[in-house]
């Protein structure tokens, strides 16, 4: 997924560290919704959601409804601001490299929009069909499932899957610091 | 209020234009990237809450009170009052609690809903005129915070809110098509959608207006 350069969400700054945007930031994002929000129903239906997306992403229209339905879990046929602010920090942290940031950060509410029935537990199905958004590689759902499946269901409940965010948090801060060394390693030779 | 607050502006038009030129380069520039977590922050929090309901409290009024009280400091020959608090600075995100950097950040929540609430069209446009003077005016003295303060503006940078309702009303324009073939032209929603496209338009015809006098 690619942001189109110079669109409105281009400009907005995502906290490396909280995976949040400022109060500014989201002030500006609640005035860009309020301008698409046409019918004054502080929502927006499936129709402007497809074309917002569709005019500042490169997303497919089968994967834009995929997103839409995650988001409008109770299926209402509209996406309040919440989600909206939702889709924007998952849409800026993967624009930004910082999945596996963002999901250690926010790994309640990304739980919660992984787990479509309801059921408190995820499957890899549901990975599967959101990995575009969270860019988990199949090998990584695969170790996934065989490292933090602890109940051998294999499904994710909440603990596993925090477990996981863990995890993940960790090799993701070991690899950057593995390229800092490597960097600076660089720099003295040079 | 807001008539001095147009006088201000034609005053220091001067240096209104050069700094609009600026911000025209990249917009970017206008957006802090110094965020909580970034250890350049640091701003004493009584500064930071006391600057920032000025400026934020009410757009018409406070504004030209905030942006006068900056222009007396310029014409007073210098920022002593603001040198002096700046020495007291020194209160590192690192050293500051997670309530603390909470209520930081979530200090101007409450004039932004009154902004929000009070904010007529018309009235909108006008100010909006304004809206990246002060920020940009302050930022010459204040070298050390300039993303930070700048963050602190509680309005849009002017060329944002352009930015913003063009590719608005793109979208718009798009879905309003959608409407047409999928549910018709004389549904009440396709009219609806397409009276709300003209009224922005005629919105942002009237600010293009506005800034070429």
């Amino acid at each position: 997924m690619k942001l189109k350069e110079g669109s409105f969400l281009w400009y907005l700054y995502l906290d490396k560290i909280y995976c949040l945007l400022s109060v500014r930031n989201v002030k500006a994002l609640v005035e860009y919704f309020h301008l698409l929000d046409v019918h004054h129903n502080n929502t927006l239906n499936d129709v402007l959601f497809y074309h917002f997306l569709h005019h500042v992403t490169n997303l497919k229209r089968r994967q834009i409804m995929i997103v839409f339905n995650m988001l409008d879990w109770n299926a209402m046929g509209e996406i309040a601001f919440d989600q909206f602010y939702m889709l924007v920090c998952i849409l800026l942290a993967q624009q930004n490299h910082l999945e596996e940031q963002f999901i250690f950060r926010h790994s309640r509410p990304v739980f919660e929009l992984l787990d479509l029935d309801g059921e408190m537990k995820i499957g890899p199905e549901n990975f599967h069909m959101y990995n575009f958004l969270f860019n988990i590689k199949k090998q990584e759902l695969r170790e996934l499932y065989s490292d933090f499946d602890i109940t051998g269901d294999c499904r994710l409940n909440y603990k596993e899957f925090k477990l996981f965010t863990i995890f993940t948090m960790d090799k993701y801060q070991e690899m950057k610091k593995a390229q800092k060394e490597k960097e600076k390693e660089r720099e003295d030779s040079a | 209020m807001e008539e001095n607050t147009f006088k201000e502006l034609a005053k220091s038009s001067g240096r209104h234009d050069s700094s609009k030129s600026d911000s025209h380069e990249d917009i970017r520039n206008l957006w802090s990237m110094a965020t909580l977590s970034q250890p350049k922050l640091n701003v004493q929090r009584s500064n930071v809450s006391e600057y920032s309901e000025l400026d934020g409290s009410s757009l018409g009024s406070k504004t030209g009170e905030w942006y006068n009280q900056r222009a007396g400091y310029n014409s007073d020959g210098g920022w002593k009052e603001w040198d002096n608090r700046e020495a007291d600075v020194d209160l590192k995100p690192e050293e500051m609690d997670d309530d603390t950097l909470l209520e930081l950040e979530l200090h101007p929540i409450g004039s932004l809903e009154s902004h929000l609430e009070e904010e007529e069209d018309d009235a909108r446009t006008e100010i909006e005129i304004s809206s990246s003077m002060p920020s940009l005016s302050v930022l010459k003295h204040i070298p050390h915070h300039r993303a930070y303060w700048v963050e602190q503006q509680n309005r849009l940078p002017l060329p944002l809110k352009e930015l913003m309702e063009n590719e608005a009303l793109e979208i718009l324009t798009k879905a309003l098509k959608s409407y047409r073939s999928e549910i018709g032209r004389d549904h009440f929603l396709t009219k609806q959608l397409q009276r709300y496209i003209e009224g922005l338009k005629r919105r942002r015809n009237k600010r293009l207006h506005v800034s070429v006098y």
